[in-house]
């Protein structure tokens, strides 16, 4: 499921305002087309199979019951479920866990996106624009959002695992942040 | 660019927020102003476009079968299951099927299930189903119980319409031997139920423990511990593995009680 195309983007929409609606075609037809790209964020976040079951289920509970405050004129479906995903996932390894449970990967290592030439023609316009952006930060910075993004850690473990300064992160994390509003919002 | 890390005040902080690095108090703190103020919902949901495009190149994948299930049973809602399914299990149609006419077919499911029993059950641990045929007092089938270790599901399809009191409702108790009874959940007394089976409660499905239905308080006893009369109980049993689960669905049709004698 990669939403590229207006009719597709424009589709799920559908299906999650007729979810809010409560109409469980609709529920069980979004489900299948968005439940593999929800679960392989909480996988990539959570790193641990179980959990990211449990979570995914949290996040479709979570969508069934607040569906009706669905605005797409505010987002986009896939938006809009990833960053429950997304949140439901943080919470998560908040919840239990300051450090990860695996050995801590280094950001230089960073992989796991696809990065093919299909998966390139096929990503969106937001996509394009957002690497687009990123790619104007200090490399550092740049990859210390992308870890961020994908892993959940906090700004303690970021340090750690840059082996930087808390200060030093926070830093470059927060100049990235307001860089990237500039960016995009140009 | 000349931005700086103090410019950003209250928009930092949802950036920070949506980016995911804020500990547990800050999320929470954020996750509450969301709540409660207009501007915090529209900074954060801004933040959401900027950010959440980074994850379409998250590579995909098929989340397990029994997550939509428990979706369905966390919700208590009756989608038809949306992926693709094969097998006696997945087969959707025929679980509705069974449940037109649970009284007569339960038990032809149930021939069907136990009639390769006669080979020696496959040992503990490769079995892909259990099942359970839990009897009132009178000797009359209640319920069966048919485990889907896989897919950690449980069907409970009622053979015989149970007599309840008003108030009161079917609730299914696992019991390991030697140990408390836990709640599967509460069950339907006049069509099939489906139960996910969390990963707890499927390593105590075994040949020593069995079920059991006990009138409870609508909504399942209030203790988490039995508090009605047993009504009906089992043991449980292995079933012959899923080998040819389309040579099971035809047996079912094939056995229908309806078509003819047993």
């Amino acid at each position: 499921m990669s939403p590229a195309t207006p009719t597709e983007r424009e589709h799920l929409n559908q299906l999650l305002i007729r979810t809010g609606r409560k109409d469980e075609k609709a529920f069980a037809e979004l489900y299948q087309r968005t439940s593999s790209k929800l679960f392989g964020v909480c996988l990539r976040m959570l790193r641990n199979r179980s959990e990211a079951d449990e979570v995914l289920q949290e996040t479709y509970t979570t969508v069934w019951r607040r569906a009706a405050s669905f605005d797409d004129a505010k987002a986009g479906a896939i938006t809009w479920l990833t960053a429950i995903a997304r949140n439901k996932s943080i919470d998560r390894l908040r919840q239990h866990r300051e450090e990860p449970l695996e050995d801590p990967y280094l950001i230089d290592s960073m992989g796991g996106d696809q990065t093919t030439p299909a998966a390139e023609a096929e990503s969106s316009h937001e996509y394009r624009r957002l690497e687009k952006c990123l790619d104007a930060l200090e490399p550092q910075q740049r990859n210390s959002v992308r870890e961020a993004f994908f892993t959940g850690a906090t700004y303690n473990e970021l340090a750690k695992r840059c082996q930087v300064p808390l200060g030093t992160m926070k830093s470059w994390i927060r100049r990235s942040l307001m860089q990237l509003r500039i960016c995009l919002d140009q | 660019m000349n931005a700086t890390a103090d410019d950003g005040g209250d928009d930092l902080r949802y950036a920070e927020y949506v980016l995911g690095v804020l500990d547990a108090d800050g999320r929470a703190r954020v996750a509450h102003e969301v709540q409660t103020i207009d501007e915090a919902a529209i900074a954060v949901a801004v933040w959401q476009q900027r950010l959440m495009p980074l994850a379409e190149r998250v590579e995909e994948l098929a989340p397990p079968p029994y997550v939509w299930a428990r979706i369905l049973d966390a919700l208590h809602l009756g989608t038809p299951a949306p992926l693709k399914r094969q097998g006696l299990w997945e087969n959707l149609p025929l679980w509705h099927w069974l449940g037109v006419g649970a009284s007569v077919i339960a038990a032809a499911l149930l021939v069907v299930l136990f009639l390769p029993n006669r080979t020696p059950p496959p040992a503990a641990g490769h079995l892909d189903y259990m099942v359970s045929t839990m009897q009132q007092d009178n000797g009359v089938t209640g319920w069966t119980a048919t485990m889907d270790l896989q897919h950690a599901r449980m069907v409970v399809v009622p053979a015989t319409p149970v007599a309840m009191a008003e108030g009161r409702a079917p609730e299914l108790w696992l019991i390991p031997a030697g140990q408390k009874p836990i709640s599967v959940g509460v069950i339907d007394r006049d069509k099939p139920t489906t139960i996910a089976l969390d990963p707890a409660m499927l390593a105590r499905l075994g040949p020593t423990a069995s079920l059991a239905v006990t009138a409870e308080p609508l909504g399942g006893s209030p203790s988490g511990q039995p508090t009605g009369a047993v009504i009906a109980k089992g043991a449980i049993s292995g079933a012959p593995p899923a080998g040819a689960p389309g040579h099971q669905v035809a047996r079912v049709y094939v056995r229908d009680p309806g078509a003819g004698p047993v």
